[in-house]
């Protein structure tokens, strides 16, 4: 056909626009919740809770968009899947900015924040910036219709769960130590097991994303448990 | 019996009879060809008759034909196509278009020594025209009317109405839809009626034989208001009124290949001009 | 501003009562589809836009059709200037058997334009328009009839474009079409909305859906529905509606 591009197409692209703008603004909530749970800061805290309601809307649009989009153009093939994995995608960031809201809301209630000591021992910042980079790196999969790092954001996903198990050994020691501080340490184990989750989420991401552009299902199969398995096939294809 | 062999004993008798059909059609023109090429020379088409129409040529009888055929095709021609295109376009299923319908009908139906009385009673006598290629022309033509309505009417059948409701959507008018659309797409067509129908008349004898047609006149016509020669009409006098029939036979046979040759161009001619034009049109659509 | 208003319009073909009080606005560059199962009175209702109905003897019509605020039934109206400005392309392409050029200019000829220059010019705008004339830009002085089917139907569309028309109806314009040619039509008509308010019949929804603001669904002569094309065919409000563009009609 043409090289004009068609209505259709439009609003495929009008809708891929939508979510790399809602994309974008989950990351810099994340990286937001991020610097304010580590310093403590109050300010920023309070900004992620304020621009949580965008994130809302945007997904709430998004789905009005696909809705729309189903209805008026009957998309078929990897029209089709991409508007599926576009609804599951936007529902999930949503979620992701729910932690990140909650976890600057327990920012702002700053008397059961855990001292810095302890954040630096559960390795907090790392868990933050592996979730960060597993998101950001989707994105990029996703913008560039590239599977190929798919495999190493899975994979990251495993480190996160790793220091997630060790950060509740550590708490679950520390609890016994100093009762005291019972309902901090709960709180703090909330905060991991939030970041844990993103995690997870992200791994979701990327499975829509794999569906999206390889037409395969990575969900609940030996593939997403074995993330070597993708980085063998990945030399293969590569080479 | 075998089905087969129904089949194969049906399909030999459609063929041997087609075969036969063809087969009539050839014998005539051979056996027309066979007894008058041997007369005919450019002396026997470009000169006039003599010694008793045995010796000379038909020229003024086929300068006669043509005039009359020129004349009645003048005639027809405008009045056919007009009132086809009143039945076809205007009144199309209403009583007028039927009524029209069934009289022309009736009208071609009326055998054509009736159109020779009725051409001397109406033309000759009562208009005072005499025997004139007038008086002939507007006999032959009325002859021709019926055929070259029932083509026109054929052809205007086969423009498609999606046309005319195109073009109608386009603002144009009825007479427009007609005059632009309609007539040029049905023109092919048209044209091959009325050519078609020349082949009719350029045959017919008994319509001339009271109007205008002359039995011996060495000279050609000054006007309308002349007699003629006329080749069927010659060809009926040498072979039937001769002094010397057995003489004349020559002759009549030469004067028969001209007028059938005649015929046949006319006809080929059609069926050139409606491939011709199709082609151009891009087929019926 | 509504370029067509109805109200009330009735229909009948001898005793056939076609339409039944159907009262519709169109919005001025919009694209408004009609769809319903064969007979329900769409086409009929297009046609009453551009007086094709006058063609068919015995019809009958009350109720008002304006456009342009203009009661087209009234009888000071011209039929032949309605028709100029309110375009129409048929089901199958009708282009007539003129060359390509002609086919354009002949809307332009019939209304009395002789200016040479004028007439090239509308006919190359006409097939820009039309998306058409870079296939034929070098072979206007070709039969209409060598052109594809799709190409055809561009050719019909250019060629109702060409006397400016306000309205183009178009009667299921890509039904007779391949699905590369239609999808080409359904392009040209989400351009065309730019300048022209077009109307279309369709027997096929999903083309209801891709190219329509709103959508009209008939049924049994009656306006069953009328609303926002994405609504309909999100969340119809009537169970009719649903079941038709369903599929679990009847």
């Amino acid at each position: 056909m043409d090289k004009t591009i068609r209505h259709f197409d439009k609003e495929l692209i009008y809708l891929k626009s939508e979510i790399s703008s809602m994309w974008q603004l989950v990351l810099s909530q994340l990286q937001k919740c991020k610097q304010a749970y580590l310093t403590g800061n109050i300010e920023l805290a309070r900004e992620v809770v304020i621009r949580e309601k965008s994130v809302n809307s945007f997904e709430l649009g998004i789905d009005i968009g696909c809705e729309n989009f189903i209805a008026l153009f009957s998309p078929v093939a990897m029209d089709l899947r991409f508007i599926i994995s576009l609804i599951k995608i936007s529902t999930t960031l949503e979620r992701i900015a729910d932690f990140a809201d909650g976890i600057a809301r327990h920012v702002i209630d700053n008397d059961k924040m855990a001292p810095d000591s302890i954040k630096e021992d559960l390795k907090v910042e790392a868990m933050f910036d592996a979730v960060i980079s597993m998101l950001s790196d989707s994105f990029v999969a996703l913008e560039s219709e590239n599977t190929k790092i798919a495999g190493k954001i899975l994979q990251r996903d495993d480190d996160v769960d790793i220091l997630y198990r060790e950060g509740r050994k550590y708490l679950a020691d520390y609890i016994v130590k100093d009762p005291a501080k019972g309902e901090c340490i709960l709180e703090t184990f909330l905060t991991l097991r939030k970041i844990e989750r993103i995690g997870d989420h992200c791994c979701n991401i990327v499975e829509e994303i794999v569906f999206y552009i390889d037409a395969k299902v990575l969900k609940h199969s030996k593939a997403r448990k074995l993330p070597e398995k993708i980085q063998e096939n990945e030399v293969e294809t590569s080479g | 019996m075998d089905k087969k062999l129904a089949q194969k004993i049906a399909f030999w008798i459609f063929r041997i009879l087609g075969v036969f059909v063809v087969g009539i059609l050839l014998w005539i023109l051979g056996f027309i060809i066979y007894n008058g090429i041997g007369v005919i020379s450019l002396e026997f088409i470009f000169d006039a008759p003599r010694d008793g129409m045995l010796k000379g040529g038909i020229f003024p009888a086929i300068v006669g034909t043509f005039c009359l055929i020129v004349g009645s095709m003048i005639v027809a021609f405008p009045l056919g196509v007009m009132s086809a295109i009143y039945t076809n376009e205007y009144v199309r299923d209403g009583k007028i278009s039927r009524f029209i319908r069934m009289m022309t009908n009736n009208l071609g139906s009326i055998p054509s020594v009736i159109f020779g009385l009725f051409g001397m009673a109406l033309f000759v006598n009562a208009m005072s025209w005499g025997d004139s290629i007038i008086a002939g022309s507007f006999t032959l033509g009325l002859l021709a009317l019926p055929l070259v309505i029932r083509t026109t009417e054929e052809a205007l059948r086969m423009v498609p109405d999606s046309l005319r409701v195109g073009s109608y959507a386009l603002g144009a008018s009825k007479l427009q839809t007609i005059r632009y659309v309609v007539l040029p797409t049905a023109f092919p067509n048209i044209v091959t009626g009325l050519i078609l129908s020349i082949g009719r008349v350029s045959g017919e004898t008994a319509p001339i034989l009271f109007t205008v047609a002359a039995y011996f006149l060495p000279k050609l016509p000054s006007s309308i208001f002349d007699q003629v020669m006329a080749l069927p009409y010659h060809l009926y006098v040498i072979s039937t009124s001769g002094t010397n029939l057995e003489a004349a036979r020559p002759v009549a046979y030469g004067t028969a290949l001209v007028l059938i040759t005649l015929v046949l161009i006319i006809n080929f001619t059609a069926s050139f001009i409606r491939r011709h034009f199709s082609k151009k049109l891009g087929g019926g659509h | 501003m509504n370029i067509i208003e109805t109200k009330d319009v009735n229909f009948y073909y001898g005793d056939f009562h076609a339409l039944k009080g159907v009262s519709l606005d169109v919005a001025k560059n919009s694209v408004t589809a009609f769809i319903g199962p064969s007979g329900c009175g769409k086409s009929t209702f297009l046609r009453l836009m551009n007086r094709m109905n006058d063609l068919i003897p015995e019809t009958r019509l009350t109720g008002k059709c304006l456009i342009n605020g203009e009661d087209i039934y009234d009888k000071r109206i011209d039929v032949d200037v309605l028709r100029k400005k309110v375009g129409m392309v048929f089901q199958k392409p009708n282009p007539f058997p003129k060359t390509i050029f002609e086919n354009i200019a002949y809307g332009l000829r019939v209304n009395g334009i002789k200016d040479k220059a004028f007439i090239q010019n509308r006919v190359e705008e006409s097939l820009k328009s039309a998306a058409l004339w870079e296939e034929v830009k070098d072979k206007l002085s070709r039969s209409a009839y060598d052109l594809s089917g799709g190409q055809q139907q561009r050719l019909c569309i250019a060629r109702a474009l060409a006397v400016k028309p306000d309205i183009l109806l178009m009667d299921e314009p890509a039904s007779a079409l391949d699905p590369i040619s239609t999808s080409k039509i359904e392009e040209l008509i989400f351009t065309l909305k730019a300048e022209y308010t077009i109307v279309i019949v369709t027997h096929n929804m999903q083309q209801a859906a891709r190219v329509s603001d709103t959508t009209g669904f008939f049924m049994l002569g009656e306006l069953i529905e009328f609303s926002d094309t994405k609504k309909m065919f999100l969340n119809p409000s009537k169970e009719q509606t649903q079941n038709y563009i369903t599929g679990r009609f009847g």
